[in-house]
């Protein structure tokens, strides 16, 4: 059979997504027998005339999310030459940190970038911002979202064995039956790719992977993780911690909160979540203990910029507030 | 905005709120038809994500009533609600909805009179804050003062 061929390219975003697709230990050795990199700018120096040449790509793993006007041409050029389109990680899955951009209204910096004097070169012609950060996802059709920031190694080296159709060793297998959704589990063992739209991780939230002792107990105040706390052992929200993890999708196996960090929140909402900034309200409100109106006033005062940190990853996308069709 | 009638879901505590709204329209105290009550067991019932909802399913305002603080058949219910409410009310105003279309109110159940007054200014806001729509984000003080320099 002959190799496959990969393209890897990034958008907006920090090219740790393809530093995560080469940190896959010793696999990283059988990567090359499995597949041939054809465009991959940040490994391979490829250019764009590199990616003309070429007519039909086997898979290709986009990364970052889409904030220009090139951008987006160029997820539609790679979408139109790929058998397969994977978005890896959470900006291109889920928009990312740059989609908190949104946010904002157009006012200060952006406009006055915007509204600048020609640059320093005139031959040289600018990108067009968007209106909007967007996921890839909310460009073009993707076949597989690989979430996370950056994708732990496990569900890269599992997502790069289930595309490229090879199926895995033991070890392998027995972690995907394990961890991940059950039609990724089958896609390795047979060979075959996973049915369009599956994203590498598990069903349920973080908190069913997290090693810590939930005990019902309340937070007096709010902490943040460089304050005194217990790193090991309690739950993180019982202790006053902001921690995602009820509202964020499984399949890294717990590994910030195992640590002693809060979850951020990096591999989206679950299925069974619908506004993961609603659900985060709810579990937080229900873990203080405060009575008095002053005193709730008190603590919700001490939550800072809660849009930012309950849609860390995932503002463009999963925000039900700011994804609102237009009423017809 | 003539012709922009508004949508206000009342999440009504069973035992209170809903119970003032019966008796409202019993003694037939005048008020503007633009809510849709949905009856709960309790204010502290109402998930944040419910308000959510309503508001990306084309609500214009969201109004949570239930007893009096220590009023609540189920001991706290309410304090629950007061909890939830703040916060959402917090992460709301982030996001860009104007304040005014989330309310959270205690209406006794011999309060038909307040219930009907908290309904008419709810409308009456409504009515001027206008349509809900996709919140357009927050112009970020600290963005702007950084461009002014």
């Amino acid at each position: 059979m002959p190799k496959k061929t990969i393209a890897v390219h990034t958008a907006t975003g920090c090219r740790t997504c393809e530093l995560a697709l080469l940190d896959i230990h010793y696999q990283v050795q059988r990567l090359h027998r499995l597949a041939d990199i054809v465009y991959w700018p940040y490994l391979l120096g490829s250019q764009h005339t590199d990616l003309a040449r070429l007519d039909a790509i086997d898979v290709c793993f986009f990364a970052g999310a889409v904030r220009t006007s090139g951008e987006r041409r160029m997820a539609e050029q790679l979408r139109a030459k790929s058998r397969l389109l994977v978005a890896l990680g959470a900006c291109a899955g889920f928009g990312g940190m740059p989609g908190l951009a949104n946010l904002v209204k157009e006012t200060g910096p952006l406009q006055a970038a915007k509204s600048a004097d020609a640059p320093l070169d005139p031959t040289l012609e600018l990108p067009a911002l968007e209106p909007q950060v967007a996921s890839l996802t909310q460009v073009v059709a993707v076949d597989y979202v690989v979430p996370g920031c950056p994708p732990t190694q496990n569900l890269v080296w599992s997502a790069l064995q289930a595309v490229l159709g090879e199926a895995g060793s033991q070890a392998h297998l027995s972690y995907a039956a394990g961890r991940l959704p059950k039609k990724v589990a089958q896609a390795m063992a047979s060979g075959v790719p996973p049915p369009r739209g599956t994203v590498f991780a598990g069903e349920k939230a973080v908190c069913a992977s997290c090693s810590r002792v939930k005990e019902q107990k309340r937070f007096e105040s709010v902490k943040r993780p460089y304050q005194a706390y217990e790193s090991t052992g309690r739950c993180l929200l019982e202790q006053g911690l902001v921690c995602s993890g009820i509202a964020t999708r499984e399949g890294c196996g717990g590994l910030c909160t195992g640590a002693g960090i809060p979850c951020r929140g990096c591999f989206g909402k679950p299925e069974a979540v619908y506004d993961p900034g609603a659900k985060m309200v709810a579990a937080i409100s229900s873990t203080f203990d405060a009575e008095k109106p002053q005193k709730i006033d008190a603590v919700v005062e001490q939550f800072l910029d809660l849009a930012g940190t309950f849609y860390r990853y995932t503002l463009p996308t999963q925000c039900a507030l700011l994804n609102i069709q237009e009423k017809g | 905005m003539s012709g922009f009638e508004p949508k206000i879901i009342a999440f009504l505590c069973n035992w209170c709120s809903y119970v003032a709204a019966d008796a409202a329209g019993v003694s037939r105290l005048a008020q503007q038809p633009n809510v849709r009550v949905i009856r709960v067991f309790c204010s502290g019932m109402v998930d944040p994500g419910y308000v959510v909802k309503a508001f990306a399913s084309g609500a214009d305002g969201v109004l949570v009533a239930g007893c009096h603080p220590g009023d609540c058949h189920y001991i706290a219910g309410n304090i629950k609600a007061l909890r939830r409410a703040r916060l959402l009310e917090k992460l709301l105003h982030e996001l860009g909805v104007e304040k005014g279309r989330f309310r959270l109110e205690w209406i006794a159940a011999s309060e038909s009179p307040r219930y009907v007054q908290v309904i008419n200014t709810m409308c009456d806001e409504i009515r001027r804050l206008g349509p809900f729509a996709k919140p357009a984000g927050q112009a970020d003080p600290a963005v702007s003062v950084a461009s002014q320099t």
